[in-house]
Parts: C-alpha cells; sequence; structure tokens
C-alpha cells in the first residue's frame, strides 16, 4: 500500500475503480452545466450575447441535459461504489461494466459535439434520430436513447447479477426493483407522435416517475448505505426505515404525477388526484424530521467524514424547501393556472433538484476521495477544511440568491403575464419587461457566478482534501 | 371543479402555502424535540407550531377558493387531520422499529459513539 | 429483548412497500387507459387533425368555469380544405418541426419548456397577429426570417432556424391543431384575435 493521502486505486475494489470513473465525467458534466448556466442567464441580460451562434435554446438545452446525465453518472457511480461492499463479493461482469462505462461516456461527448455543432435539423425523422429529440430534458437523439437503455441494462446486470451471487440485503433488493423502473420507465419516452398532448403525456412518465419516484428511492437506498457505513447504523433500523420510505414515496409519488397533468389536454379528474396527493406530499417530509430529531437525540452523531455528513445534512434541508416548501406553495391547480411555465417552475427546479440530488451525489464524492486516497482523516482539524466549507457554503448562497430571484421574477409574471394579460404575446413581454423581473434576472446571474465560484472551489478541494493527511480515519468498528 | 385563485389572493395563497410546510415541519421538529429530550414543557411550543399549521390550512383554503366543493372541503379536512396525527403516527413506528436497539442502551457499545478522537472538535 | 410490534417491523413494511407500489401502479395503469383514450386525437379533448378545416375559438363555458376551445365554421388553413389524413400528415411535419427546431427550449408548449419566449398553447388565437386575414402568410414568413424583425422592447430575438416554406406552413398548421386542444381553461383570461367576419 502507498503512502496515506495519496490518491492510489488499489485502496479500492473493483466496483469502487470503475465508480471513479463515473464520478469524474459527472464532476466534468456538473462544470459543463453551470458554465452554458451561465450563458442562457447572460442572454436573458443581454439579448445579443452570442446571438445566432449559440443561441439560448443551445445553452438551455446543454444546462439541462448536463444536470440529467451528471446526476445519474453519480447516481451510477454511488451504486458501483456500494455494490461489492453491500453484497460481499466482487462485481459480477465488471469488464462489461467498464465498457459500458465507456461506450456511454463517448455517446454523451457525440451528443453534446452534435448539440453545439449542429444544433438542428429539418423537420423529419432523421433530424430525432440523430440530431436532437427537441423534447425538454430527454433531447437526446434516439440513438443515444437507444445507447443509454443498452447501457443501463449493462448495470442493471452488473447490479442483480453481483446481488444475486452474493448476499441479497433489503437495499440491494430495492435497488434492483428500482432499476428495472428506472430502465423500464425511459421507454416511455422514446417514440414519436404528432399529438403533442399524448407526447407530453408519455413525457411526464420519464419526467416525473424518474425525478420524483426512482431517483428518490435510488437516494433512499445510496442514504441507507451511507447512514450504515458513516454513522453505523443497524441494518435492521435501516432497512425497515428504507421499506418505509418506499411506501411513502411511492404512494404519494406514482400518483403524484397527477399534477402534472392539469393543463396538457388530460382529463379534469386529474384536479381531484393531483389535489389529493399534493396534501399527501408533506407527510414524507413530516417523517423525515421525526426520524432525524429521534435519531439525534438517541445517538451522539459522530463521522469519519465531515463534509459528507456534512452534505447529507444539507440534502435533508434542501429537499424539505426545494422539494416541500417550494413545490406546495404552487401546487394545487387552483394557483397552478397561473404559475405554470413561468420562473416558479425555474425557481422550484433550481432549488428542488440542487437540495434533493445534487447534495447526495457530493456527499458521496466526498466519501469516495476519502477511501482513494487510503481512507484518511476527514474529520475534525482537517488540514484545508476551509475550502470544502466554503465551497459548500458558497454553493448554498449562490443557489438561495437563484432561487429567490427566479421567484420573484415568476411571482411578477404569474400576476402580469397570466393573470392579467391573459398569456398572450403581449402580455409577455410586458411582465419580461417589468423592474422585478429585469432586477430578478440580474439577481438570478450574480448567483449563478456565486454557484460557480464554489463549484472551482469544491473541485479545488475534492483534488486536494486529504493530500496532507497523514492519519487514518478511525474505523467505527474500532 | 376548481376555483382559481383571485389575482388579490396569490400572495396570501403562496404564503399560506409555504407557512403550512413551514409550521408542519416546526410542529414535527418541537413533538420529536420534546418527547425524544423528555422535556414536556416544549409540547406547547410544538401545539402551538400546529395552531399555525391549522391556520395556514385555513388562510389557503380561504384563498384558493376550496371550501366552496365539497371535494376539495374533505381535502382541506384530511390536511387538518392528518397533519395533526402524522408526528404521533411517525414517533410511534421510530420508537417501535429501534425496540432492539433502545433495549440494548444498557451496553455503551452504541454503533455511533466509537469515533471519538482527541481532535475531533 | 423485547417483542416486535407487527407494525414496526422489517417484513411488515416490505409488504408494505410491495404493495402500495403495485397498488398504486395499477391505478395509475387504469388511468392512463382512460386518459390516453381521452386525449387520442378524434376523442372527447383532443379533436382529429382535420379540425384545422374549421375556425378554433377559445370561449368561456359557463358550466365549466373556464374557457374551452370551441371548432366554428369552415376556415381552411392556407385556404384549402384537407382530408384527415392529409391533416395528419401536416400537422405531423409541423410537429417534427418544432423538435428538429428545438422550439421547446425558448417556448412552453401547454405550458411546459423553456421561459425564454411566449407560451405556444394559443400562438394561433394571438392578438399579435393583427387580422385574421393577414395571420396564416405573417406566421409563415416570420417562421422564415424571425432574426431581424422587431418581436418586442427587450431586443430579444428568434434566430434564423433554416425553417423552409413548407415548414413554416406545416408548423402554422400544428399550432392551429394546437389551439383546439381543450387544456381545462390553460391559459386564463385570454383575449383571442378577432374572428368574426
Amino acid at each position: 500500500m502507498t503512502a496515506l493521502g495519496k490518491i492510489d486505486s488499489s485502496n479500492l475494489n473493483g466496483g469502487q475503480k470503475l465508480a471513479v470513473k463515473y464520478f469524474s465525467v459527472a464532476v466534468v458534466l456538473f462544470g459543463a452545466q453551470v458554465l452554458f448556466g451561465l450563458l442562457a442567464g447572460l442572454q436573458y441580460l443581454n439579448p445579443d450575447f452570442l446571438f445566432g451562434i449559440l443561441d439560448f435554446s443551445v445553452n438551455r438545452m446543454v444546462h439541462i441535459n448536463a444536470m440529467i446525465v451528471w446526476l445519474l453518472f453519480g447516481f451510477l457511480g454511488s451504486v458501483y461504489w456500494l455494490l461489492e461492499d453491500e453484497s460481499g463479493i466482487p462485481v459480477v461482469g465488471l469488464k462489461l461494466g467498464n465498457l459500458a462505462f465507456w461506450v456511454l461516456t463517448l455517446a454523451v461527448v457525440v451528443v453534446v459535439l452534435v448539440y453545439l455543432l449542429v444544433q438542428v435539423g429539418a423537420g423529419s425523422h432523421a433530424s430525432i434520430w440523430l440530431i436532437n429529440e427537441g423534447r425538454e430534458y430527454i433531447e437526446a437523439p434516439r440513438w443515444a436513447d437507444i445507447g443509454i437503455v443498452v447501457c443501463v441494462l449493462v448495470f442493471f446486470y452488473n447490479v442483480a447479477a453481483t446481488f444475486t451471487k452474493g448476499r441479497f440485503t433489503g437495499v440491494g433488493g430495492v435497488l434492483v426493483l428500482d432499476l428495472v423502473a428506472l430502465a423500464g420507465i425511459y421507454l416511455a419516452g422514446m417514440w414519436f407522435t404528432p399529438n403533442i398532448s399524448i407526447d407530453q403525456h408519455w413525457w411526464w412518465w420519464v419526467i416525473h416517475l424518474w425525478v420524483e419516484a426512482t431517483w428518490e428511492v435510488l437516494v433512499g437506498c445510496l442514504m441507507a448505505y451511507g447512514l450504515m457505513k458513516t454513522l453505523g447504523v443497524r441494518r435492521k433500523i435501516v432497512e425497515t426505515w428504507l421499506y418505509i420510505e418506499v411506501a411513502l414515496m411511492f404512494g404519494s409519488g406514482i400518483l403524484g404525477l397527477g399534477h402534472h397533468y392539469f393543463w396538457i389536454g388530460t382529463p379534469e379528474y386529474w384536479f381531484t388526484i393531483g389535489g389529493f396527493f399534493s396534501a399527501l406530499e408533506p407527510i414524507p417530509l413530516v417523517a423525515m424530521v421525526v426520524h432525524a430529531v429521534f435519531d439525534a437525540g438517541h445517538h451522539k452523531i459522530r463521522s469519519t467524514n465531515h463534509p459528507a455528513l456534512a452534505w447529507i445534512i444539507a440534502q435533508a434541508f434542501g429537499n424539505f424547501f426545494g422539494a416541500g416548501v417550494w413545490g406546495f406553495m404552487h401546487t394545487l391547480p387552483q394557483i397552478n393556472l397561473y404559475t405554470h411555465g413561468t420562473q416558479w417552475t425555474a425557481s422550484h427546479g433550481h432549488f428542488a433538484f440542487f437540495g434533493a440530488y445534487v447534495t447526495m451525489v457530493i456527499a458521496f464524492f466526498y466519501i469516495a476521495i476519502q477511501k482513494w486516497r487510503g481512507n484518511v482523516w476527514m474529520s475534525g482539524g482537517l488540514v484545508g477544511a476551509w475550502k470544502w466549507k466554503w465551497a459548500l457554503a458558497l454553493l448554498h448562497i449562490g443557489m438561495l440568491t437563484m432561487t429567490m430571484a427566479l421567484l420573484t421574477a415568476g411571482y411578477e409574471q404569474s400576476q402580469i403575464e397570466r393573470a392579467i394579460e391573459g398569456s398572450s404575446w403581449a402580455g409577455y413581454f410586458a411582465a419580461q419587461g417589468h423592474h422585478w423581473f429585469i432586477q430578478g434576472m440580474k439577481w438570478r446571474q450574480i448567483g449563478g457566478w456565486i454557484f460557480a465560484a464554489g463549484f472551482v472551489l469544491l473541485v479545488w478541494d475534492l483534488m486536494t482534501i486529504g493530500r496532507r493527511e497523514t492519519q487514518p480515519a478511525k474505523s467505527l468498528a474500532e | 371543479m376548481i376555483e382559481p385563485v383571485a389575482l388579490k389572493d396569490f400572495f396570501l395563497t403562496f404564503f399560506s402555502a409555504a407557512m403550512v410546510i413551514m409550521t408542519g415541519g416546526l410542529y414535527a421538529l418541537l413533538f420529536a424535540y420534546s418527547r425524544v429530550k423528555s422535556r414536556p414543557g416544549l409540547m406547547p411550543l410544538a401545539y402551538a407550531a400546529y395552531a399555525g399549521l391549522f391556520a395556514s390550512v385555513l388562510a389557503l383554503a380561504y384563498a384558493a377558493n376550496l371550501l366552496n366543493h365539497g371535494f376539495w372541503i374533505g381535502i382541506v379536512l384530511l390536511m387538518l387531520v392528518g397533519y395533526l396525527l402524522a408526528p404521533h403516527a411517525i414517533w410511534h413506528l421510530c420508537v417501535g422499529t429501534h425496540r432492539d436497539e433502545l433495549a440494548a442502551d444498557a451496553e455503551p457499545a452504541e454503533v455511533f459513539s466509537t469515533a471519538v478522537n482527541s481532535r475531533e472538535v | 429483548m423485547s417483542k416486535e410490534y407487527w407494525w414496526a417491523s422489517e417484513s411488515f413494511w416490505r409488504k408494505n412497500a410491495i404493495w402500495i407500489t403495485a397498488g398504486s401502479f395499477l391505478v395509475l395503469i387504469f388511468l392512463t387507459f382512460d386518459t390516453v383514450s381521452q386525449i387520442t386525437a378524434g376523442g372527447k379533448r383532443v379533436p382529429g387533425y382535420a379540425v384545422i378545416n374549421h375556425r378554433i375559438s377559445y370561449e368561456f363555458d359557463d358550466t365549466r368555469n373556464f374557457q374551452v376551445p370551441v371548432i366554428g365554421v369552415e376556415e381552411p388553413l392556407f385556404g384549402q380544405k384537407l382530408t384527415e389524413e392529409e391533416a395528419q400528415a401536416l400537422v405531423t411535419r409541423g410537429k417534427l418541426t418544432t423538435q428538429a427546431k428545438n422550439c421547446m427550449n425558448c417556448h412552453t408548449l401547454l405550458g411546459n419548456g423553456a421561459y425564454y419566449a411566449p407560451d405556444l398553447t394559443k400562438a394561433w388565437l394571438d392578438p399579435s397577429w393583427g387580422t385574421k386575414e393577414v395571420r396564416e402568410e405573417l406566421m409563415v414568413e416570420f417562421l422564415m426570417n424571425p432574426q431581424d424583425r422587431l418581436h418586442n422592447g427587450l431586443g430579444r430575438r428568434m434566430p434564423n432556424l433554416g425553417i423552409t416554406e413548407d415548414e413554416a406552413r406545416a408548423t402554422v398548421a400544428f399550432l392551429k391543431w394546437m389551439a383546439s386542444i381543450d387544456t381545462n381553461g390553460f391559459p386564463a383570461n385570454f383575449v383571442s384575435i378577432d374572428q368574426e367576419n
């Protein structure tokens, strides 16, 4: 074994070696998300900026696609990270898994290059097969969709076969079933129809059921593993609570799809379904609060990895505010009629994705880097701890600034464009020219720069944290 | 049947909806804290938070015109009762699922408290 | 060791998780069949594509308490009456164009998409097109050469996306057809272009 604090892959098991590859690409794509978000934000302030070269539509597409893909890479990496630990045996079919990683990464690079260099095509099937499918979040052309499904199937094979051959734990069981849903639901978004109502009906299956159901449960599995590893909580308790969480998440989340079916041509009964499940939304949050207090009251929380624990705590808060408070504010159809499709949605989207998912994946980055450097000390008194603390602070300040700025803009937009002017073209621009909106866009950009600074610091920290430490982390079992 | 929010009630709608979640969270927090630390003195505060939650739900119901239609009245009642009982139910679940662990409290070999180190802040 | 409560046991919650998930999913499948049948073109809520042969307006419905699309007198798009098949082919081309040109990453359609440009749900009925006589041709011209037209006081413009005349006409057909979808009153308080003769 090499010196403590040096990055050395011999510190990792097979699955973890693959995981750090996924994490590395995820960080690069995270950077792309931030960069193209900044460009798109600047275009609100100066519409001539890059006009005709990299139009808003292109920047925005890369911004949101990079997010989906980097979070997905983060999740795949996190699952490979825990796979051998959890199942007790080496990953089955690791070579195939490695191949799938390279294929997926290459596909992502080609897709992004085509987005940037070709941008749009003629109105034909060839364009949506080769260039861009033009459907928000799932713009990836059809050939790439098929590639993604194949790679996810390889991933599924790795996970399912490893658990089957090794130890099939509760976490493993939930994970495997969740991955079936993850791959299966993606297929719902993979066909063309001229009917925009049918199109958006299935599109929401992918977007909502991925983001608000299968991803949530995936994060639940990661959290369960994280709690056992970093805090040493007993497996039986963790798994019971994972099942409770699955029941609450899927119970409120699957039919929670209803709150997206108010205005796309779907029948009026979705008002009642959407309304009912919106009222249930706070229950999982209440469960989280009570259980967290219960645990904190009964145990002294001591962690061997302070940055990871801080990001996990940030996840709890981010999820509560970003998904909970920001979601509930405009989820009822009576108000959603006026907020749907305004900067309200952008405000909620930014905060919720960051709070619920980005935080979790960053926590795993820190868990990974600790082991990669030979399980180095990462608790109190860590050398250069200011970096992770400031990165966490700047990312949060930046995100909160963006969220509040977009909220202000959306509030104005819902009143002037929607309620008063009735969403006409003239009403839209009247709202976009209002000083609340313009101020909002300026502050959003400031928030974006702060966030970008936080990102740079985060990357620097991930590359250097623990490098000069000489002490190993105390294991929980000692 | 829905009756959209009137322009004058936009702010009230957003604010009361946000307060539903915030007071709901606060109620759960105080409730659980009071129980876990065995400080019954805090319990009135928890119920004060629930009173805030109750008021927020009613304000939301008023602003979003929920009280004019049978189905939506049902939703309001569900929220009022459900949010009151949810922390109780979850608390029982916590106690129930952690029984083994709590019973083993006599042995201080609790899994959490082992990472003590002089450098720990 | 104390006795375990059945309602707090691992196996009880494992079963619960499975049953709740499966139950919710079954209900969703059931609702999906019903919903899809209602939103299939030619169904109750989404008219067949040949609706573009008719005037489409958006009027307040007292019993439903919001605005709904109303299909009116014959008013063929570009003065040319199409069969259902021809209309479907045209709208299909238009929909393909909106996807290939990535409209949704600036505009919203039925409220979904990006927020850099106006919602297109009722673009066909927008008063900005002036009169109904010039609307169709104005839309086609605009789609083909939007980059140097004055859109608004903010300097925000639509780029030239290389839309051909055929694609532009098909896109207008798609937009007209989309305006006929029953969206439960979204957008609210919309004031249409004057379409009376």
